[in-house]
């Protein structure tokens, strides 16, 4: 019975656990950036210039995107009734697998025939100013992406200026959001163009000779070392305490033993080598001595441990002595 | 069908690397086999010098490209193996490897020579203002500086990351100083200690329990990687390694760390190092500068050591005192630095056993330099 508790514990956390980095991964998916009046922007496969949305996978493992829905009319969302109208991202297509850290392009054409990433519905007929991301399950929102009326109009795109981050907090602990237009148009390339300068540039113009990061780069290392260096005095410490308490009971126990018995004075008055010869004595008679022999007969079987490979007499050509 | 045999003997010979060979193969091939000579016959770090000596040799056999033979074509064996170099997989697996192999009794008995190890880092950042000043990117000097820890993974490791057109220069001029501990250290620990201080005697070391031996790596990794959470991939390895031996529990994963699985990792990236420092990228002005740096930063690292303890004598009473001479341990040369300290200690005194004392430095300079490096990481990456 307890065993059988113990399967159905087991079962249930690995569900559990599947469960949980199935959710993880597809709740890392993004709407990103999106771009609905486009008259010399970005063309899809046919040429075409057509309003298109780019999700991005913020994780840092591979998410498979099919079978998602992308819709602008959340309508029946918890009843799943929703889903007769969504766009159900087809599955089998390859590309539907998005890389980490990576984005993938839906152009709003609402002419899904014409492949799995043209979706059925297009923002400049829709009535509602979003577009939502809902998982496999129809009633899951992974991401709902809200837009201003007038991307309507404007031929700019909008959508995280960092990839995947709706929102940010401010020094004095605000959240603000982090959706604006964009400077520039990043189709399938991440939003952050930057001509920021990188780290290592940074630490340049920052700190030119090295001094200030050896100081706090060596101070770091002291910290790290003294860290240890606390813990194993303050362990040290704890331990000899330990041991010098064991060390005093097993003397009172000692005493104790030594008042009971007469031969024990005998063995304290005893010298280094008699003692040396008493155990040796004692050791030979456990381990060396046998008055009785077990009588069981133990035949192990011969061990051959050889490989063809490194017998002699196979791979060798024999050369017979000439006599 | 004379013209054909001819024309195709001609083609073959196009083919040969005796026809593609340039000075500079020559020169690395040479390099090659000095580095065999002195692991077979000095027993210079053999277990590294010929896997690298070897590797140089058939990294730098010339040929034809688009064979997809060498370590820089895509598809070629060498090139899948030299993937766990530049993903920075080998050096991880060889921490923990040393984890399972290191014995750290002797630096949880007298913690106090653990500081040693942490000054002993400074060759790494002496080298990376030097490197610095010469005209490298912060990148480049501080993949450069690493070499001052002595220690090839932990240099692997992050050139890897920070500077991967440098990496091949770096690991062998890293391994190089490491198979030269021996030479470079004692002139600089003469130097710099009195007759005086190198025959000062220490405290023999407590014994310590199988309890503070299993605790020591759980605690470690807690205080380091919550400190240093770049340097996790190394230190967590290290430490994981070094569990997987105290405990007792695990002797047969103890075994395979420590044994098979380091060796196979050795000759991996020992072979694919070598293999990486093909003449056209390795034979440069650059590289040169990377071999006078890494010197300057174990001679550097070695001073900072022996300083170290200098300075911390004038704070321990009499009795408690530290040999200098254990100084030059800091940098994570185990355990040839150690071996060294050992030597010239008998040298001045015949009875003065230095070996455990120095084990204890030796060992903190392994943590140290994955600390640095992790550091360096998210300061420059």
């Amino acid at each position: 019975m307890k065993n059988y508790i113990n399967k159905c514990l087991l079962l249930t956390a690995g569900m559990l656990l599947s469960i949980s980095l199935f959710g993880q991964k597809i709740s890392d998916l993004r709407i990103n950036e999106l771009l609905i009046k486009n008259d010399s922007n970005y063309t899809d496969e046919y040429g075409r210039h057509v309003p298109w949305l780019e999700v991005f996978n913020t994780g840092y493992n591979s998410v498979n995107i099919a079978e998602c829905y992308l819709t602008d009319d959340t309508t029946g969302l918890a009843s799943g009734t929703g889903i007769k109208n969504w766009y159900r991202i087809p599955k089998g297509d390859p590309k539907t697998l998005i890389p980490q850290r990576a984005p993938v392009i839906f152009y709003l054409d609402n002419d899904p025939l014409y492949g799995t990433f043209h979706v059925n519905f297009n923002p400049l007929q829709s009535k509602t100013n979003y577009i939502a991301l809902i998982s496999s399950n129809g009633r899951t929102v992974i991401d709902i992406f809200e837009y201003p009326d007038t991307l309507r109009n404007l031929e700019v795109s909008y959508g995280c200026i960092d990839d995947g981050i709706k929102t940010v907090e401010t020094e004095d602990g605000k959240e603000i959001s982090n959706i604006d237009f964009l400077h520039y148009f990043t189709p399938g390339s991440t939003n952050k163009v930057t001509s920021e300068a990188t780290k290592s540039e940074k630490m340049k113009e920052q700190d030119p000779y090295g001094i200030g990061l050896t100081l706090i780069a060596m101070s770091v290392v002291f910290l790290a070392l003294f860290l240890i260096f606390a813990m194993l005095k303050i362990f040290g410490k704890w331990n000899k305490k330990t041991e010098k308490r064991k060390a005093e009971k097993k003397k009172e126990q000692v005493i104790t033993a030594k008042s009971e018995s007469v031969e024990s004075k005998v063995i304290e008055s005893a010298t280094g080598e008699e003692l040396a010869a008493i155990s040796l004595a004692v050791h030979l008679y456990l381990n060396s001595s046998h008055d009785e022999e077990s009588e069981v007969i133990t035949i192990e079987p011969p061990v051959i441990r050889y490989s063809p490979w490194s017998q002699k007499h196979l791979i060798m050509k024999r050369v017979y002595r000439k006599k | 069908m004379l013209d054909f045999f001819k024309n195709g003997l001609l083609e073959f010979l196009n083919y040969t690397g005796f026809a593609n060979a340039e000075l500079g193969n020559v020169i690395l091939i040479v390099i090659g086999l000095i580095f065999i000579t002195l692991a077979i016959v000095k027993e210079y770090e053999p277990m590294l010098l010929i896997p690298i000596g070897f590797g140089i040799i058939v990294g730098n056999i010339p040929f034809v490209d688009g064979l997809q033979i060498g370590v820089y074509e895509q598809g070629s064996v060498l090139n899948y193996l030299y993937f766990g170099v530049i993903q920075g997989v080998y050096p991880p697996l060889i921490f923990l490897g040393i984890g399972a192999m290191t014995d750290f009794s002797a630096l949880i008995s007298n913690p106090k020579l653990i500081l040693i190890g942490a000054a002993a880092q400074f060759g790494i950042f002496a080298a990376y203002i030097i490197a610095l000043l010469i005209g490298f990117t912060p990148m480049e000097a501080g993949a450069i500086g690493i070499i001052g820890g002595a220690d090839g993974p932990t240099a692997i490791f992050l050139s890897s990351k920070l500077a991967p057109s440098m990496m091949g220069a770096i690991a062998i001029s890293a391994y190089s100083y490491m198979a030269l501990v021996p030479v470079i250290q004692p002139p600089i620990m003469r130097l710099l200690t009195t007759k005086k201080e190198r025959v000062i005697r220490m405290r023999p070391p407590r014994a310590i329990t199988q309890k503070e031996k299993i605790l020591f790596p759980i605690l470690c990794i807690l205080l380091t990687a919550f400190l240093v959470p770049s340097g996790l991939p190394l230190l967590g390895m290290l430490f994981f390694g070094n569990l997987l031996k105290e405990s007792t529990v695990t002797k047969r994963l103890a075994n395979t760390a420590g044994g098979p699985l380091i060796d196979i990792v050795t000759i991996l990236i020992g072979l694919t190092v070598g293999c990486s420092t093909q003449a056209n990228t390795f034979l440069r002005v650059e590289s040169v500068l990377i071999f006078g740096l890494g010197a300057a930063s174990f001679v550097f690292a070695t001073a900072a050591g022996v300083f170290f303890v200098k300075i911390f004598n004038l704070f321990l009473k009499p009795g408690n005192k530290i040999n200098p001479l254990i100084g030059n341990s800091g940098v994570s040369a185990v355990p040839d630095s150690a071996r060294v300290s050992q030597v010239e200690g008998l040298k001045y005194d015949k009875t003065n056993y230095l070996l455990m004392h120095a084990m204890g430095p030796n060992v903190a300079g392994v943590i140290g330099s994955a600390v640095a490096a992790g550091i360096l990481l998210s300061f420059l990456y």
